[in-house]
C-alpha cells in the first residue's frame, strides 16, 4: 500500500501521512477570472488570490475593449461622434446618443430650445434603451447563477424593443439616431400603438420573472447579503444608478438634475435598504416598471411637430432644397464635410444612463470637431469598487456581484 | 509709412494700435476679428469690389469697405453691429443669386471662401424663385486653367494676379450687370508663368487648374510645409498630399522669399516625385537588399580606396544640405576627389520676380559646405580626365558630361545614391535608393542664402532612405564612422561646421494639417 502511494503521488513523504491526516495546502493560490469567462459580463480580467474558496486579494484589469473613444472623436465631426457613442454602453445606445447631443447643445446654447416632440422622442427611445439595459442585466446575471428561464424571457422582451428601435433608427443595436438639435427622423407611423402593445406584453413578463427568481431560495442565497455597499461608500466612490439607489440613496439624475421632458412625466425612484446584490436586482426590476410608466405617459402626451430644431447651424436642409438651391447645398456640404460649427468653450452634461450617471465633457475650439472629449462612464466608476466588493467573498460570489455591477466593456474601457 | 506715428483705434470695443497706413480689415485681424471678404487679398491691390467687408465706422454716414479704409487716429469701428451684419448677409444673398448648385462637382468645395462666408455669416434659406442666369461652364483660358463663368463671383483677384504678380494683362471682365463675365483680354490668353496662382486666389471654383481638377477632393488632403525644389528661389510651399502621394503644391506666405506666390513650373515639380523612382537597392542592375548592396559597394570601393585619389565623389545641388554634408564628410574622410553636379543656368528663365536662372535648388548650400570643410572641388563634367576608378554619385545628374565622359562613366565602379533611376543611375554598379525632397526632413539653401526647412509629407517608396542615411551606411562599409541617427544630428554638426549657418535651430517636425478641419483659407 505504501509503495502504491509513492507511485501515485510521486512524493516520498506522503507515505508518512495516514489517510485521515491529508490536508489542503495552506498557501494562497492565484487564479484568473476572465478575460473570457462565460459568467463574466464583458471582457475583463480579474486576478484572484484565494485562500481556498475565499478571496483575499483581487486585481481587476479592464481595458480589453479600449477603442480610444475620446481620442477618436477628436478626429471626427460632432455628428460623426454619434456612432462612437453607440458603442459605449452598447446595451442602451440611445441614452449615450442623447448625452452627447446634450453636451454639444449646451455648447451651442440650445439647451431647452428643442421642439417638444424631439424631446419626447428622445425620452421615449432613452427609456426603451433603459429597459433593454435592465432586461439584459437582470436576465444575464440570473442566467449566470443558473436560472436560464428568466434569461430567455427577458431576452425575448429585449428583442421586441430592439426590433421597434430598429424600425425607428434603421439599426438594431447601433442606432445613431439622435442628432445635435433633435433626432435624425420622426418616429415611424404607428409607433405609439406598437410601443403600447409592447409595454402590455412586457409587464407580465416582468411579473413572471419576479415569480421565478425573487422567492427562489437558491437565487436568494446567492445574492442576498452578497456584495454589500453602504450609502457612504457608494457616494464616496462616485457610484450612481441602481448601485447607489440600492444602497438607499435617493438619487436619480432625471429627478435631481431634471433634463429634457422628465419634469413633465411622473415616475418614482426606487431605493434599496441594504445595498446588497438582491437590492440591486429589486431596484432594476422596479425601474423597468417605472420606465413602462414613463413610456405610457410619453405615448399619451407626445405632441405633433418637428423633431429637429429650426436652426441652420445644426439642422440639415431638406434634401429637396439641397439639390435645388445653392444656399441649402452649401449648408448641407458644410454640415457634412466640415461639421457643425460649435463655438469655443467647455461644457459638461450628464444624464441618467442605464448604469448610472453618464457624463460627457467637451472642450470645443470653434472648429467642426471637438478639441477634447471625455466621457464619465458609470461602468468605469463602478468597476473601481469591484475589488472591495468581492473581498472576503467566495469565488462563486464574484459572479452575482460582478453581474450586478453590470460592467459594460464598451463603456468602461471607452 | 514708417515716418508716421502708429495710430490708435477701437475695433468692436477693443483698443488697438497699428502702424500708420494699415487698413481696417488688417487691423481687425490683429484685434482677433476676421472680417469676411472676397476681393481683398493681402498680396494684391485693394479694389473694394465685393462689398463683403463693409463695417460701421462712427461719424461716418455710410458703411465703409474695411479693406479700403485706412485706419485713422481715434477711429471707432464696429464689425458686429446690426448694420454691417445685415450688409454682409445681404451681400451674400446677392452673390449667391446666380451661383450654380455645383458644390458636389466643384474642385473648390471644402476650401471655398463663398461656402465659408455663407455658412458663417448668412446661413439663411434661399428666397429666389426665378431662374438663374446661365453662362459658359467650360472656358479654356490657356494651357493651365479652365474657367467656369457661372461660378465666378467677379472679385477680380485673378485679374490682379496677372497684372501685378505676373505683370501681364491677360484677364478682363466684359459685359455688365448679371451678364458680366470674366474672360481673356483681347488677343491674349492666360499663359503667364504665374497663371496657377489665379486658382489659389480664386475664392470660388471658377478657375480650376487643369493639373488638379477632378483628381482629389480638397478637404481630404493633408498639408505639410516644405520648400519648392524647382529652382534657387526656394519658394515656401505646402505639399498637399493624401495616400502617400502629393496631389498639388501650393505657395505658403513668406515675405522674405516668395510673398504669396510661386511659379507654374515649380508647382508642377511634384509629378517628378512619382516618376522613375528607385525603390530598392540594386547591384549590377539586379534587385538587392540594403545589406547586400552596401556590403558589395564596400568591397568594390575597397580596391580604389587604396589610392584615395582614384575615388570621386559627386555632390548634388539638387539634394539637401544634410545629404551633401554627409557625403562631403565621407569624401573628406576618404581623401577622395570632390565634384559638384550643378545644372547650367537658364538665363531665359530669369524674370526679375520669382523665377531665376539658377535651376539648382541648393547650389548655394553645397558651395557653403565644401568651403567650410576646405574641400577642393571640380565641376562634375571634369571627372573624365581625373584618373578615377570609382565614383560615388549623389542624385541622378551629371550635367554637361559629354560623350567621352559618358563613355568613361561605364568603366567606373559607379555607386549611385539617388531617388530616381534615370540618367547615370541606370548604369550604376550599385544603386542605393534615396528619399526625394518631399519625403525626408532636411534643409536647402536658396540663392539669397536662406536655409529653409523641408518637412517630410509622406514616407519614401519601398526601401528608400534619406540620402544622408545611405551615406552613413556606405561609410560604415568602408570603415568610416559617421554617427548620426537623425537628420537633426546631421544638421547640428553641419551648423557647427559651416560658419554662416551657426546659430540656426532645428524645429520640430511639422504634423500634416488636415485641410478638412482647417477651414477655408481662401
Amino acid at each position: 500500500m505504501a509503495d502504491l502511494k509513492q507511485l501515485v503521488l510521486g512524493r516520498k513523504d506522503v507515505q508518512d501521512f495516514g489517510d485521515t491526516e491529508a490536508e489542503m495546502p495552506h498557501d494562497l493560490m492565484t487564479v484568473n477570472m476572465g478575460p473570457s469567462h462565460p459568467a463574466m459580463h464583458g471582457t475583463v480580467r480579474i486576478v484572484l488570490t484565494v485562500d481556498g474558496e475565499r478571496i483575499v486579494r483581487s486585481d481587476v484589469q479592464p481595458g480589453y475593449l479600449h477603442r480610444c473613444f475620446e481620442k477618436e472623436v477628436e478626429h471626427a465631426t460632432y455628428t460623426q461622434a454619434f456612432p462612437y457613442t453607440d458603442r459605449l454602453n452598447y446595451v442602451s445606445p440611445m441614452i449615450n446618443n442623447c448625452g452627447w447631443a446634450m453636451a454639444v447643445e449646451k455648447l451651442m446654447g440650445m439647451t431647452g430650445q428643442l421642439p417638444k416632440r424631439a424631446e419626447y422622442v428622445r425620452v421615449i427611445v432613452s427609456e426603451m434603451s433603459r429597459m433593454t439595459d435592465h432586461l439584459t442585466c437582470i436576465g444575464a446575471s440570473a442566467m449566470e447563477l443558473g436560472a436560464f428561464g428568466p434569461f430567455l424571457f427577458f431576452l425575448k422582451a429585449r428583442e421586441w424593443f430592439y426590433e421597434l428601435l430598429e424600425k425607428v433608427s434603421g439599426a438594431r443595436l447601433t442606432h445613431t439616431y439622435v442628432r445635435v438639435g433633435g433626432v435624425n427622423k420622426d418616429l415611424p407611423d404607428g409607433f405609439c400603438g406598437e410601443l403600447a402593445h409592447l409595454l402590455d406584453k412586457t409587464g407580465p413578463i416582468i411579473v413572471e420573472v419576479e415569480t421565478l427568481i425573487l422567492n427562489n431560495k437558491i437565487f436568494r442565497d446567492r445574492v442576498a447579503g452578497i456584495g454589500k455597499m453602504t450609502a457612504e461608500t457608494a457616494i464616496a466612490t462616485g457610484c450612481g444608478g441602481p448601485i447607489l439607489r440600492a444602497a438607499g440613496v435617493d438619487y436619480d439624475v432625471r429627478k435631481d438634475f431634471p433634463y429634457s421632458i422628465y419634469p413633465e412625466v411622473e415616475f418614482d425612484v426606487p431605493v434599496g435598504t441594504t445595498g446588497d446584490c438582491y437590492d440591486r436586482y429589486l431596484v432594476r426590476l422596479e425601474e423597468l416598471r417605472q420606465s413602462i410608466r414613463i413610456l405610457r405617459q410619453c405615448i399619451a402626451q407626445i405632441p405633433d411637430g418637428p423633431v429637429m430644431i429650426d436652426d441652420p447651424r445644426v439642422a440639415l436642409p431638406p434634401k429637396r432644397d439641397t439639390y435645388n438651391n445653392i444656399e441649402s447645398m452649401i449648408r448641407h456640404f458644410k454640415h457634412i464635410v466640415d461639421g457643425i460649427k460649435v463655438p469655443a468653450g467647455e461644457a459638461y452634461t450628464f444624464v441618467e444612463g442605464g448604469n448610472g450617471e453618464l457624463g460627457f465633457f467637451i472642450a470645443a475650439d470653434g472648429t467642426g470637431r471637438p478639441y477634447k472629449a471625455y466621457v464619465r462612464s458609470p461602468s468605469f466608476v463602478h468597476l473601481s469598487t469591484a475589488s472591495a466588493l468581492i473581498h472576503d467573498h467566495l469565488i462563486a460570489d464574484v459572479v452575482p456581484i460582478f453581474g450586478m455591477i453590470n460592467m459594460i466593456g464598451g463603456e468602461c474601457d471607452k | 509709412m514708417s515716418d508716421h506715428p502708429p495710430v490708435n483705434l477701437t475695433i468692436d470695443g477693443q483698443a488697438i494700435t497699428v502702424p500708420a497706413g494699415t487698413n481696417v480689415l488688417e487691423a481687425a485681424k490683429l484685434a482677433g476679428t476676421d472680417i469676411s471678404a472676397f476681393c481683398y487679398h493681402p498680396g494684391l491691390k485693394v479694389v473694394a469690389q465685393c462689398r463683403q467687408c463693409l463695417v460701421s465706422i462712427e461719424k461716418n454716414p455710410k458703411l465703409q469697405p474695411s479693406c479700403q479704409q485706412t485706419c485713422g487716429e481715434g477711429m471707432v469701428v464696429h464689425t458686429k453691429d446690426a448694420a454691417s451684419t445685415l450688409a454682409r448677409k445681404q451681400m451674400l444673398e446677392f452673390t449667391l443669386l446666380n451661383h450654380p448648385v455645383d458644390c458636389p462637382i466643384c474642385d473648390k468645395a471644402g476650401e471655398c471662401t463663398l461656402q465659408k462666408l455663407y455658412f458663417e455669416n448668412d446661413n439663411a434659406d434661399s428666397r429666389v424663385d426665378i431662374d438663374k442666369v446661365h453662362k459658359a461652364k467650360v472656358v479654356d483660358l490657356g494651357p493651365t486653367i479652365v474657367l467656369d463663368q457661372e461660378r465666378c463671383i467677379l472679385c477680380s483677384r485673378c485679374i490682379r494676379v496677372c497684372d501685378e504678380v505676373a505683370g501681364e494683362h491677360q484677364l478682363e471682365f466684359s459685359q455688365r450687370g448679371d451678364h458680366e463675365v470674366l474672360g481673356c483680354a483681347p488677343g491674349a490668353q492666360l499663359d503667364n508663368a504665374y497663371s496657377l496662382n489665379t486658382v489659389d486666389v480664386c475664392p470660388v471654383g471658377a478657375l480650376t487648374a487643369k493639373d488638379f481638377r477632378f483628381t482629389m477632393r480638397a478637404w481630404e488632403l493633408d498639408a505639410t510645409p516644405s520648400v519648392c525644389n524647382g529652382c534657387a528661389t526656394g519658394c515656401n510651399i505646402e505639399i498637399q498630399h493624401k495616400n502617400g502621394r502629393a496631389w498639388r503644391l501650393v505657395p505658403r506666405h513668406n515675405a522674405e522669399v516668395n510673398d504669396y506666390w510661386m511659379c507654374d513650373e515649380g508647382r508642377l515639380t511634384y509629378h517628378d516625385l512619382r516618376a522613375e523612382r528607385l525603390a530598392g537597392a540594386t547591384v549590377d542592375g539586379l534587385p538587392a537588399g540594403w545589406d547586400r548592396a552596401i556590403k558589395i559597394a564596400g568591397e568594390r570601393l575597397a580596391g580604389a580606396l587604396a589610392t584615395p585619389a582614384t575615388v570621386g565623389v559627386v555632390l548634388s545641388a539638387a539634394h539637401s544640405n544634410e545629404d551633401n554634408f554627409a557625403l562631403a564628410k565621407l569624401a573628406k574622410a576618404w581623401g577622395a576627389q570632390v565634384f559638384i553636379a550643378v545644372r547650367p543656368l537658364v538665363p531665359a528663365r530669369a524674370d526679375g520676380k520669382l523665377r531665376v536662372a539658377d535651376v539648382n535648388p541648393n547650389a548655394g548650400g553645397v558651395k557653403a559646405i565644401v568651403e567650410a570643410l576646405g574641400l577642393a572641388t571640380k565641376p562634375a563634367y571634369e571627372l573624365e580626365g581625373a584618373g578615377l576608378r570609382a565614383l560615388v554619385l549623389l542624385g541622378d545628374l551629371l550635367p554637361n558630361l559629354g560623350a567621352a565622359g559618358t563613355g568613361k562613366l561605364k568603366e567606373l565602379e559607379l555607386i549611385a545614391i539617388s531617388a530616381h533611376e534615370r540618367g547615370p543611375v541606370t548604369g550604376a554598379r550599385v544603386a542605393l535608393p534615396a528619399a526625394a525632397w518631399a519625403e525626408a526632413s532636411g534643409t536647402i539653401t536658396n540663392a539669397k542664402g536662406h536655409v529653409q526647412r523641408m518637412h517630410p509629407a509622406f514616407p519614401p517608396p519601398g526601401q528608400a532612405l534619406a540620402g544622408w542615411e545611405a551615406v552613413v551606411r556606405l561609410a560604415q562599409a568602408t570603415g568610416v564612422k559617421l554617427v548620426w541617427a537623425h537628420a537633426r544630428d546631421v544638421f547640428k554638426e553641419m551648423t557647427g561646421t559651416v560658419p554662416a549657418w551657426a546659430g540656426l535651430t532645428w524645429t520640430r517636425e511639422a504634423r500634416p494639417l488636415a485641410l478638412r478641419f482647417a477651414g477655408s483659407r481662401g
